[in-house]
């Protein structure tokens, strides 16, 4: 039972974080009409990034400050490209893909190379905070109530700022019918660049939570990630953002869960398998593609 | 011949066979990375086969084949039709299924890799040869009536399905075929090098199949064949302080081309411009 | 300030797709106030000249005048911030919003009259109150046609355009929509209708074009064209 509640914690806090990384993604296949691949790997350099803050201050206000500063720059910096393509191929959306590919590659490579000589880092024990539960061999540390709560937090506000609020309706209106969009006089340009600025946001807050929840960052912890992302998206719908949402809060349970009650390696490929499962039977998702 | 233009003869071959696997399924919109899969499945298969059972590599070769198929059967039932980032899901989940199991099975070495398989004699100009069967059955499948079914289903699905294009029958069997040459690919990739590790079958593999497929050009099967020499050249003609940075240069490689020229290098387009122009004034 | 009124100025405007010359240099006015109609049979460049207005085609030629202002080479939403609206043919909407959501975003550059236009939009339409929480696409196609035409009055527009609103509805439904635009035109809108149903849109405009192959034909005054010989046996349905 205490394995149970343990592992329960972490799979919200896992799944909240999951959600996040879907609805950034999503949010830039509805408005920006592209497939950010790319996402992840932004949001594990500015784990990087915070990383390397904390070397230098123990200021955490700071720390968050840096790393969702340069997940906003880099989801920018992508912005002109991405517009570039989608403006020479009409709405190809595999070209995005491709294009994130190779965006990915780069961040990747670099984070290999150049930071602490391409060995992961471990977060300092002051940012995850000490164990604040533990029974027996199972413990909860405080980083991971931390994503727990700020994950959870996050997802609400995200979801009431898209669900409740003018700007999140011209996001919605975007998604939806571009047509009637621009019938309606919403400057299409401008919002799309704002949800690059937005999914910046939500990248750089996904980032601090991941590195409490997780305490350390590798390079190829983008990919994993990044796969992670695509799958749940597939599996919920491309661009379901409420499917996202559901799907997103169980693969991280069932991650959990697997990792509690079954040994480690073999643990993330049972997610894999559901999921592949999930698509083979159902290829449109399981609430229905909304592009 | 030297060792490394041994290498890099062999590898450039095996890549461009794996390049045609995705290339064939995206004629029909698909990036099938299902073959990436079938190459780790075919390369461990034949690897143990041949060292344990000792096997014949001709044998082995017609099995990986078959191996390659039946998967891309059994998946095709699925994902026949299915929209392309579907069937993106698939490969990449599956990729990453078999190298766990693969990394946990200590039979075939786990994560330090399987090693010891026999070599076999005149393997390049055999790999030369198959490549050329392959290249042949390409281009004879591009110029029949699947091939420009398959040009109709890629611009749109709907106009294909008017014409009545069987379009989840295309899709099978693209994918099939597909499969077929990724697991004979596996099986030459294990005899080339007399080592299988997981550590190939990986992201950087499917990124790196996506490059040679891109930045040589997804229209043709021509273009395949360049990119695969350019991009397996880029490390030998460097310094090895460049070359390190591979990555980086083939991600690049492939942000700039889909801006530049999002046909990639070699298109149709280029191709009708070098064809012989008849005229229709004779006489 | 001797020259009439005119909301609208269309000069030797010109809009091509490829190869093809959709609108050939039409010459087109409309005053403060009036309801002109656009006519033609389909193909002839109505929707295209439409579109090339609200800047969603790009006019290759010639000049728009919006209240004195060229607007041919600005973006749609300067345009629709300028108090021009469009309401498309096909009843497009937002169909997994609520209605209200839908009329909320019709008011994207008029945020501050919100509720103001809301409750003018229900006088006319008082269906959409009925239905305003529910999602739009579920109403029928008749109710469609009002939200997007709700829609397009909550940006308080000084000129409606309005493409086939009769398409695709039941006889009822359109008789139904011509009452609300003619009395949208008796409280000030100025309209500028492009229809294929020739005698709706005459009965009920002041002005009207006839468009043929991109080309303005005939203008008059529609009063005059409803009982010309030759508008009635191409447009009407003979004798």
């Amino acid at each position: 039972m205490e394995i149970f509640i343990a592992q329960l914690i972490s799979g919200i806090a896992l799944g909240s974080i999951y959600v996040l990384l879907v609805t950034g993604f999503n949010l830039m296949l509805l408005v920006a009409k592209i497939i950010q691949f790319a996402y992840p790997q932004i949001v594990v350099i500015s784990m990087y990034t915070c990383w390397g803050v904390l070397q230098l201050t123990d200021n955490k206000f700071l720390v968050i400050l840096a790393g969702i500063t340069v997940s906003i720059i880099l989801s920018i910096l992508s912005e002109p490209i991405f517009r570039k393509i989608t403006s020479t191929q009409g709405v190809d959306i595999n070209a995005s893909f491709i294009a994130s590919m190779g965006m990915a590659m780069i961040i990747m490579d670099v984070m290999s190379h150049s930071i602490n000589y391409g060995f992961p880092v471990a977060f300092p024990p002051e940012w995850i905070g000490g164990n604040l539960l533990s029974f027996g061999l199972i413990t909860v540390s405080k980083g991971q109530l931390y994503a727990l709560m700020g994950g959870i937090i996050a997802v609400l506000i995200f979801f009431y700022l898209l669900y409740r609020t003018n700007q999140g309706r011209f996001f919605r209106a975007i998604a939806e019918n571009r047509y009637a969009a621009c019938l309606v006089g919403i400057p299409i340009i401008k919002t799309s660049i704002f949800s690059y600025f937005i999914v910046g946001v939500l990248g750089g807050i996904t980032a601090i939570l991941f590195s409490m929840l997780i305490g350390s960052a590798s390079p190829w912890l983008g990919e994993f990630v990044a796969l992670k992302m695509l799958a749940v998206s597939i599996v919920a719908g491309l661009g379901n953002l409420k499917g996202g949402l559901f799907c997103g809060l169980i693969l991280g349970i069932l991650e959990a869960m697997a990792m509690g009650y079954i040994s480690g390696s073999w643990s993330n490929a049972i997610a894999f398998v559901v999921m592949l499962v999930i698509v083979l039977i159902k290829p449109q998702g399981l609430f229905g593609s909304r592009i | 011949m030297s060792e490394v233009l041994y290498y890099f003869l062999g590898f450039t071959a095996i890549y461009i066979l794996m390049g045609w696997a995705l290339y064939l399924p995206y004629r029909v919109g698909q990036l099938h990375f299902l073959i990436v899969a079938c190459m780790a499945v075919t390369a461990y298969f034949g690897g143990f086969a041949a060292r344990e059972w000792g096997w014949p590599f001709i044998l082995l070769l017609l099995v990986g084949i078959s191996i390659g198929a039946i998967i891309a059967f059994v998946f095709s039932q699925a994902i026949g039709k299915a929209p392309c980032f579907t069937v993106v899901i698939v490969g990449l989940t599956s990729v990453f299924i078999v190298k766990t199991v693969i990394e946990n099975w200590e039979l075939l070495g786990g994560t330090i890799g399987f090693f010891h398989i026999p070599t076999v004699k005149y393997l390049l100009p055999i790999i030369y040869i198959l490549l050329l069967i392959v290249g042949f059955l390409i281009y004879k499948i591009d110029h029949s009536r699947l091939g420009r079914a398959a040009s109709v289903v890629f611009v749109d699905r709907e106009v294909a399905v008017s014409l009545g294009i069987d379009i989840k029958k295309l899709g099978m069997f693209f994918q099939i075929i597909a499969c077929a040459i990724a697991g004979m690919a596996g099986i030459l990739d294990a005899f080339f090098v007399n080592s299988v590790s997981p550590e190939f079958f990986t992201f950087s593999m499917i990124s790196y199949l996506m490059c040679i497929l891109f930045v040589g050009g997804y229209t043709t099967m021509w273009g395949v064949i360049l990119s695969a020499f350019i991009l397996q050249g880029i490390p030998l003609l460097f310094p090895s302080e460049v070359a390190s940075w591979r990555q980086v240069i083939y991600g690049a490689l492939l942000v700039i081309i889909i801006l530049i020229r999002p046909e990639g290098l070699i298109s149709r387009k280029m191709l009708w411009g070098l064809k012989p122009k008849f005229s229709f004034n004779n006489k | 300030m001797k020259k009439k009124n005119n909301i609208l100025k269309i000069e030797h405007l010109s809009v091509t797709y490829g190869p093809i010359k959709a609108v050939k240099k039409v010459n087109l006015e409309v005053s403060q106030g009036e309801y002109v109609s656009l006519i033609g049979a389909n193909g002839a460049g109505k929707t295209s000249l439409l579109k090339a207005i609200l800047g969603i085609e790009k006019a290759e030629e010639g000049n728009i005048l919006f209240l004195g202002e060229d607007i041919s080479r600005k973006a749609t939403d300067k345009i629709v911030s300028l108090g021009l609206c469009l309401i498309p043919e096909g009843h497009i909407i937002f169909s997994s919003m609520t209605v209200l959501e839908n009329l909320q975003l019709g008011a994207y550059h008029n945020p501050s009259g919100f509720e103001e236009n809301l409750q003018r939009v229900f006088t006319y339409f008082p269906i959409l109150k009925k239905r305003s929480s529910q999602i739009a696409g579920t109403l029928s196609g008749g109710e469609q046609q009002m939200l997007s035409m709700g829609r397009a009055l909550m940006s308080k527009p000084k000129l409606i355009l309005v493409d086939e609103p009769s398409l695709g509805l039941a006889p009822k439904t359109v008789t139904e929509i011509f009452d609300i635009l003619g009395e949208l035109n008796r409280e000030g809108y100025s309209i500028l209708l492009a229809e294929q149903n020739a005698k709706k849109a005459l009965e009920s405009s002041h002005r009207c074009y006839v468009m043929k192959t991109g080309e303005v034909a005939i203008t008059g005054f529609s009063s005059e064209l409803i009982d010309d010989p030759q508008i009635r046996q191409a447009y009407l349905g003979g004798s």
